[in-house]
């Protein structure tokens, strides 16, 4: 009996998850100095927001107003096309999902900070700390809690956007499978698209739980969750 | 003659058009407890807010030890340090234990070890019969323990005055007593406290004098066995009579 071509389909796929499994290392590094890059971008942004004033407080708002303002696809084409920000499409796409997601993550931090009663700063104050001190030592600990469920939810979407760095052909998950598939030596796309598909589905998965984790470790006993 | 330890002349705040304190004056020596009533709106609290420049003020002069705090090149921060504020709705550190809201301000104002700190932080739990709860977070106490801990927090910074904002009025009436009675302790122990509160028995029993204020005036000021059984003004005996009705029971 001729083996069905389901099988020999899936075998094909079988045989290059190597491939398919160094197009996700892509697609997880990617996510994660994406990530990076926002939060370090983001949650200062997020403060100035909240507590700065003057033109640095509008520039920082001008600034993620643009940036959330804009397809993501065009951010990046952009960067690599228009501007040639750098050689390297890896340093262009954590640039162009670094920047998209720092805008976002600026408003989580936002929301967080802001959702912090007043009355700890006040009693901060009153104990003798400063104003910075105060928001590092009593507010920040706090909103950092507080921004978690918004952060888990930022983390999926820079994981699953990551993909569309497959137009300045950056070797990620997405990519591989489409050249697995564009090259001509099959024709599994089914396969293919399921199976790239299942491992950003798992990775995503992964992601939350571990975030969860994290909301449960950090939450503050007998008050809200984290 | 020594300097009183606290010293309000002629302090005037408003909120834009609204006048809150119009020519507010009083001392108070070291050891005193003042308890400051008054209808609600009077400025009681803003005038306590004033002493710690929580709230500034925009005119006369507040001093303390002699010296001037609401001097602009004043440091804030140092201030306060010799000023301890409890609040009416604690505002406890929410993401600190008990002791770490006693020890917080003690590590990063004062400087002080961690170790060294939770000594002292035990020492002021103690103090407020809560060393058992020294681990606890605000979300797992009382309404009355907060304030208990409140107070620690305040009183662990040493400060030279005390200031209450309706400590007791957040909370379930069978809980006022816990806190009096540490209110109580410290007034027995010298602490200079400034305490706004209508908490009848603590200001007959505790307070050296008693301060009415009605829409931002210091209307009488005189020790509480005066006030309360010979007001010399009117809106005193007005006042204090329908407190007496509102508070029947206690």
């Amino acid at each position: 009996m001729p083996p069905l071509p389901l099988q020999s389909d899936w075998a094909f796929v079988v045989g290059n998850l190597d491939l398919l499994l160094v197009g996700t290392g892509v697609t997880v590094a990617l996510t994660a100095a994406s990530i990076l890059l926002g939060f370090l971008l983001g949650f200062p942004a997020g403060a100035v927001e909240v507590y700065g004033r003057g033109p640095l407080k509008r520039a920082v708002e001008t600034a993620g107003v643009v940036l959330r303002g804009t397809p993501l696809l065009v951010i990046i084409i952009l960067l690599f096309f228009g501007l040639s920000v750098s050689s390297s499409a890896f340093v262009t796409a954590t640039i162009a999902l670094g920047l998209r997601s720092a805008a976002y993550q600026s408003q989580i931090f936002r929301g967080a900070l802001q959702s912090v009663d007043e009355g700890q700063l006040e009693a901060a104050r009153a104990v003798g700390m400063g104003r910075l001190q105060a928001i590092r030592s009593v507010v920040v600990p706090q909103a950092l809690r507080r921004s978690v469920p918004g952060f888990q939810n930022e983390f999926t979407i820079v994981l699953k956007d990551t993909s569309i760095a497959i137009v300045i052909g950056l070797g990620e998950l997405l990519t591989v499978g489409q050249n697995l598939y564009q090259g001509g030596r099959s024709t599994a796309a089914l396969e293919i698209f399921l199976t790239v598909s299942l491992i950003y589905f798992v990775l995503t998965f992964v992601t939350n739980r571990s975030l969860d984790y994290v909301d449960d470790h950090f939450s503050i006993p007998g008050g809200e969750r984290a | 003659m020594t300097d009183p330890l606290l010293e309000l002349d002629d302090v005037y705040k408003s909120y834009g058009e609204e006048q809150v304190l119009s020519g507010v004056s009083f001392e108070m020596d070291a050891g005193d407890v003042d308890v400051v009533i008054g209808p609600s709106g009077s400025g009681k609290s803003t005038m306590l807010r004033c002493v710690n420049r929580l709230t500034e003020i925009n005119d006369g002069d507040i001093y303390l030890d002699g010296d001037c705090v609401t001097d602009p090149d004043t440091d804030v921060n140092e201030l306060r340090k010799q000023v301890g504020m409890v609040f009416q709705d604690f505002n406890l550190f929410a993401h600190l234990t008990a002791l770490g809201n006693v020890t917080l301000g003690l590590r990063k104002v004062r400087g002080m070890d961690k170790e060294a700190a939770r000594e002292r932080g035990y020492e002021h739990l103690e103090q407020v019969g809560l060393l058992d709860q020294a681990d606890s977070y605000p979300a797992e106490l009382s309404g009355g323990q907060k304030q208990r801990v409140g107070i620690a927090r305040a009183l662990a910074m040493d400060p030279k005055l005390l200031l209450f904002d309706e400590p007791t009025s957040a909370l379930d009436p069978e809980l006022v007593g816990e806190v009096v009675e540490v209110m109580r302790d410290l007034a027995a122990e010298g602490i200079t406290m400034l305490v706004v509160s209508h908490e009848m028995g603590f200001a007959r029993s505790a307070a050296s004098d008693i301060i009415f204020l009605d829409d931002g005036r210091i209307v009488e000021h005189g020790p509480p066995k005066q006030l309360f059984e010979n007001p010399q003004a009117a809106r005193t005996g007005e006042f204090l009579s329908r407190l007496e009705t509102t508070h029947e029971g206690e």
